[in-house]
């Protein structure tokens, strides 16, 4: 048995799974999928994409069994596709299947190829395209097609007002951030000579020359970059607030205007690199900011647009596609074999089985019979249903969850005020005791000028250093720390809020269990040869969560496995799979009797032959993280969308006393906003879309690494390796973090409680004060560093 | 040293830097750094190739913008 690379995909295969051809046997793909792709950009003479992937491998073609005529539809045109100012087409996609630069290479060359379309861009960080094209040459089902042909798939977004405002905020952003970065990186390299000629003695006219050009650089800094900082503090001061933005435009002003001052007659030393540097780094932390929520909306964009676009109507004379927003409370709808439910709703006819994962989190398929409530976005993976609409489509399930989503990102940023209280009382502090020093200076001796130079110089001396660096450098080395061990966070604020957190609630499927069915015990050992490859031929032939784990057992405990023809497969809902061999029946699934764990049996003409006992294993880890979590004191709490059974034999297991079963995506959220009601400080740790929405309710959400994109972007904190043990490892490091930030706000206030009445008297000179910020700015730095200690 | 030449190389320096910014803030403006992913990895992708496609492609827009202009004009005549 030797291990190949998939000639396409780049995946790799035992050989003997592989599909040869007799032209070239050097090529080996994995499935006809790959096979087809190799060909197609072979022929239109792109095979330059393989050499442009290198070893990155690929997703596998995506499969679709759909027609793209729905594209065409008159009701999909009039919400979908725009008319250009020149008379063509443009629609708006997201390209689902993006792996690489190459793939985005791949999709433009493509359609760039293609007759009538006119214009095809990809963005590569959110797989957004848009799509201009001539439809008296080809149509847009035509486009989708040929995306479709090579492997990729394709669905329309609505482009809204907010992600527009928001792209070019980002774009604002960007712009004022790189000039910023631009201009201060100039004006380090000319500190450099500044600093050494206070050392080594510098002419007066050369000093002068060095603040001319830092002048020139840090002007555009403090009034073009810095602009969002005066209009967020005037803002501020409308509606009475005096905020972070106030200290960092009130304190860089002045500086710049003390410098000018310095610059232009009087004596001294200027601090234009001062204003330069408070922009650029409070500029670059609100940038990431920026980032980070555009990220978001892309990633709910997606979900949005994986919501099925129309539904089948059952009418009296038969079936109409209708678009989903006009199907109303009552109408009949039908819902094949892999097709999303449009809205909420009851079977009527049918049976059916869902899979639910997008709302509870369950990774088995549920059965559905009439009656049963089913939700929108839910998957049949079952045999064609029948059921009546009780909500349309603005009101139902995931278009909910989406729409809250879309609030839970606009209301974020309010968190934001209580993090800058102390920030705010030292503002003022300081900002009253320079106007004081000004008067009490001016009454006292009468000079203007000295008044200012010294008032301004309590302002310099106070500013920015001591709190500015005394929070950013330990949250900095903090992070560093964290993300060494796999656990990214997005922002350094919820170091702080979790050093004071007193309530865990957990997910289970995917975050303390593996959410992934293996087996756990079977009796396949007295099966033979073929047997076996029969039960391979049956567990291959459905994606079931069930057959694939019984499938990647036969892998793992079996070589040479080959496929073997099966007739008449057919899928009995919630059940199993059956099929002919020549003249025997084959089964494969559960007796119907209730049980914790999943049974599966293998049968050959109604006689088991086999047994296979399969169960969603603990996670590593998950009995100590639990273990720290309650010796901190910490309320652990148990949340999930599975039966109650099910959770308790988890909760049981790992000895954690609160649990919540049968808990939908709403009622999660509502269960949390409910603890925070209680004062409580809440985290929240979960995987999947049904988890979105309550993380974007807690006070710090943490997402496992290989959950779903959403529960990635709304989350404050990822643990990327997917290690349940990361919110242990989180817990400790940010607390000890925590420590050192408050230790470092000491240093800083003391030194400011020395330095400040120096400089109210009078006595700070340009050197002293060069040669003090410098000083408490290495004091936080070193102790900050001390971080990285033991963990 | 003369402090003129000192004053000179200022100047100069300046002013290049500050073009530099300016082509920097012309592609920044006109979208060249809106996908920060695909503008690093399409670096790599730069060919002689891809610099005749780009011409061959512009040559095909100016082709159906032509031919959709004349066909607009048919329709309104």
């Amino acid at each position: 048995m030797s291990i190949v690379k998939c000639t396409h995909c780049h995946l790799e295969f035992d050989e003997s799974l592989m599909i040869k051809e007799e032209q070239d046997p050097s090529l080996n793909f994995c499935c006809n999928g790959c096979q087809g792709v190799y060909h197609l950009l072979k022929d239109d003479g792109l095979d330059s994409f393989y050499d442009k992937v290198g070893k990155n491998t690929l997703d596998k073609p995506i499969a679709i069994g759909q027609d793209s005529s729905n594209f065409d539809m008159d009701s999909f045109r009039s919400r979908y596709i725009k008319p250009t100012q020149d008379g063509f087409s443009q629609i708006d996609l997201i390209i689902e299947g993006i792996h690489c630069a190459a793939c985005i290479w791949l999709n433009e060359k493509v359609l760039d190829q293609t007759d009538g379309v006119v214009e095809a861009s990809i963005n590569f960080t959110n797989n957004k395209a848009k799509i201009v094209w001539d439809e008296d040459t080809i149509k847009l089902s035509q486009i989708i097609d040929k995306i479709r042909s090579i492997g990729y798939n394709a669905y329309p977004y609505d482009r809204t007002e907010s992600e527009i405002k928001a792209t070019k905020n980002k774009k604002d952003y960007f712009l004022r951030m790189s000039i910023a970065i631009f201009a201060s990186m100039n004006i380090m390299m000319i500190g450099v000579a500044k600093y050494t000629g206070f050392f080594t003695g510098m002419d007066q006219e050369v000093l002068r020359m060095v603040h001319m050009a830092e002048f020139i650089f840090s002007t555009p800094v403090l009034f073009y970059s810095g602009w969002i900082f005066f209009r967020g503090a005037f803002y501020g001061l409308k509606n009475k607030i005096v905020n972070m933005d106030l200290l960092v435009s009130a304190g860089a002003t002045l500086t710049y205007i003390y410098s000018l001052y310095v610059l232009f007659g009087g004596s001294g030393d200027s601090y234009f690199d001062s204003v330069a540097m408070i922009i650029t780094f409070v500029l670059v932390g609100k940038y990431l900011e920026v980032i980070g929520k555009k990220g978001a909306m892309d990633t709910i964009d997606t979900i949005r647009s994986t919501l099925p676009i129309e539904a089948t109507r059952i009418t009296n004379g038969g079936k109409e596609i209708i678009p989903i927003d006009k199907v109303c409370v009552d109408d009949i709808l039908e819902v094949k074999n892999g097709e999303k439910a449009s809205v909420d709703g009851v079977i009527v006819s049918g049976i059916g089985e869902f899979d639910e994962s997008s709302i509870s989190g369950e990774s088995l398929p549920v059965k559905k019979d009439k009656n049963s409530k089913i939700y929108s976005g839910t998957i049949n993976v079952g045999q064609v249903i029948r059921y009546k609409a009780t909500k349309d489509y603005a009101n139902s399930t995931l278009n909910s969850i989406v729409e809250l989503l879309e609030d839970s990102l606009n209301s974020k940023p309010k968190i934001e005020q209580t993090t800058n209280e102390l920030s705010k009382y030292f503002s003022i502090t300081i900002l009253t005791i320079a106007i004081l020093t000004f008067f009490g200076w001016y009454s006292y001796n009468g000079s203007f000028e000295n008044a200012l130079i010294i008032a301004i110089s309590v302002i310099v001396i106070a500013c920015p250093c001591a709190l500015a660096l005394a929070t950013p450098i330990a949250t900095l080395v903090g992070i560093s720390e964290l993300a060494k061990k796999g656990l990214l966070f997005k922002e350094a604020k919820y170091i702080e809020t979790f050093a004071s957190v007193d309530t865990v609630v957990l997910d289970k499927t995917g975050t303390i269990t593996n959410g992934k069915l293996k087996v756990i015990s079977s009796d396949d050992e007295t099966l033979d040869k073929n047997e076996i490859d029969l039960l391979y031929s049956l567990v291959d032939s459905s994606t079931h969560p069930v057959s694939v784990a019984v499938k990647k057992h036969l892998e793992q405990n079996y070589y040479s496995l080959k496929h073997i023809t099966l007739e008449n497969i057919e899928q009995i809902p919630a059940v199993g799979l059956s099929a002919n061999y020549k003249t025997h029946k084959l089964f494969g699934g559960k007796d119907d009797t209730q049980s914790q764990y999943t049974i599966y049996n293998f049968k050959i003409d109604d006689k088991t032959i086999a047994t296979f006992e399969l169960e969603d294993g603990i996670k590593e880890g998950a009995h100590e993280t639990i273990e720290y979590l309650k010796n901190q004191n910490i309320d652990v709490i148990l949340c999930s969308g599975d039966n109650e059974n099910v959770v308790q034999k988890v909760s049981k297991e790992l000895g954690i006393e609160h649990i919540k079963s049968q808990m939908d995506p709403l009622s999660k959220a509502d269960f949390i906003t409910e603890l925070k009601n209680k004062n409580k400080t809440v985290v929240m740790v979960g995987d999947g879309v049904n988890d979105a929405l309550a993380l974007s309710r807690a006070d710090i959400s943490i997402a496992m690494g290989n959950g779903a994109d959403v529960a990635l972007a709304v989350s404050d904190v990822v643990i990327l390796n997917d290690d349940i043990r990361g919110l242990k490892t989180s817990m400790k490091i940010s607390k000890r973090t925590y420590k050192f930030i408050k230790q470092n706000l000491g240093i800083s206030l003391v030194y400011n409680a020395l330095t400040i009445p120096i400089a109210i008297a009078g006595y700070v000179i340009p050197l002293v004060a060069a040669l003090s910020m410098s000083l408490s700015s290495l004091l936080v730095v070193g102790n900050s560093v001390r971080i990285k200690g033991k963990n | 040293m003369d402090n003129s030449i000192l004053w000179l190389e200022l100047v100069v320096g300046i002013i290049t830097s500050l073009t530099l910014l300016g082509i920097f803030i012309w592609g920044a403006k006109g979208g060249q750094f809106d996908d920060s992913k695909k503008m690093m990895d399409g670096l790599l992708f730069d060919s002689p190739e891809d610099l005749q496609d780009a011409y061959n492609k512009e040559q095909k827009v100016k082709e159906l913008k032509e031919k959709k202009a004349k066909s607009n004009k048919k329709d309104k005549s």
